[in-house]
């Protein structure tokens, strides 16, 4: 599969429509996404800054793909995650890159980090459990 | 139970029901209950936060994201004098499936408060007979406190817009 295939199948996902996120990598490790800003997603409406929750939820999405169970393709199922929020976002894209700890047969432990212009000032790190048969 | 003061309580309905955009408008939260020990957060199904086709089935995000709104909500309602908050870590498990087209209700408290940090737990469950619980949270919030309410700077922006 392809960063494009993955973005044309989430399309179909309502919630990925709303989230409008792309997929630019992807491989059996890893897998990284970008996110437009919308008015939609803001939490502080002073400041306009992203909603922590939306950024969560960017990084769980992005957390299943690198998780997706390779043959039948089912989605993986969320058991838990963990959000460490280190910066405000700001007006502008969200990127996020998820990068597999360990899949086993069971159980798939993903770690997220998002970013807006330069990945070595992170808004947030993840860690995310999926069950994955 | 004590019941924050109600002019206080008043300032924060309005702020919900009216900012007017972002994602809790988006999300269309109902304040059911409010106390300092405790708010009932309503949100009624919406087809755009579905993770599948067949718009049955919440995205576990959402669900994060509710209990990240709720719990704002609980340290405005629980804490005087928040100049700003901004969230420090959250923690979900998602207990079972959120499979169902109900109202989504959500519980949260601030069940401590230092001054520099707020720490909240909250709970989420469909509007259905079984109430079967669907994910619980925690988390802590930075709080910064100061002469300049976070409430009044709200509602002033809203309405010099």
């Amino acid at each position: 599969m392809t960063p494009e295939t993955i973005t044309l199948q989430f399309r179909k996902i309502p919630f990925f429509r709303f989230l409008d996120l792309k997929v630019t990598e992807f491989d059996d490790t890893h897998a990284i996404a970008t996110m437009p800003f919308a008015d939609r997603l803001i939490g502080n409406p002073i400041m306009e800054h992203y909603h922590g929750g939306i950024i969560a939820s960017l990084m769980e999405a992005v957390a299943a793909i690198t998780a997706k169970s390779g043959r039948d393709g089912q989605p993986p199922k969320p058991i838990n995650l963990t959000i460490d929020y280190l910066r405000p976002a700001v007006k502008g894209p969200l990127i996020v890159r998820a990068t597999v700890t360990r899949k086993g047969k069971r159980m798939a432990s993903v770690r997220t980090v998002s970013w807006q212009d330069d990945d070595s000032r992170p808004v947030a790190e993840g860690l995310h459990h999926f069950l994955v048969v | 139970m004590t019941l924050p003061d109600p002019k206080k309580l008043d300032q924060i309905a309005r702020m919900w029901n009216h900012r007017g955009h972002g994602l809790i408008t988006e999300m269309n939260l109902k304040i059911e209950k409010v106390a300092t020990d405790g708010v009932l957060v309503r949100m009624p199904f919406n087809p755009s936060f579905c993770a599948d086709e067949d718009e049955s089935l919440l995205h576990g995000g959402v669900l994060t994201a509710l209990l990240d709104s709720v719990f704002g909500l609980a340290n405005l309602v629980a804490i005087d004098r928040i100049s700003s908050m901004a969230t420090l870590d959250l923690r979900v498990d998602y207990l079972r499936p959120a499979r169902s087209r109900a109202d989504v209700m959500v519980r949260a408290e601030c069940y401590r408060q230092t001054r520099h940090i707020a720490f909240n737990s909250g709970t989420v469950w469909f509007d259905e007979p079984n109430r079967a619980e669907v994910a619980r949270g925690t988390a802590s919030f930075a709080l910064m406190r100061g002469e300049r309410s976070l409430l009044d700077a709200m509602t002033r922006s809203r309405t010099s817009k």
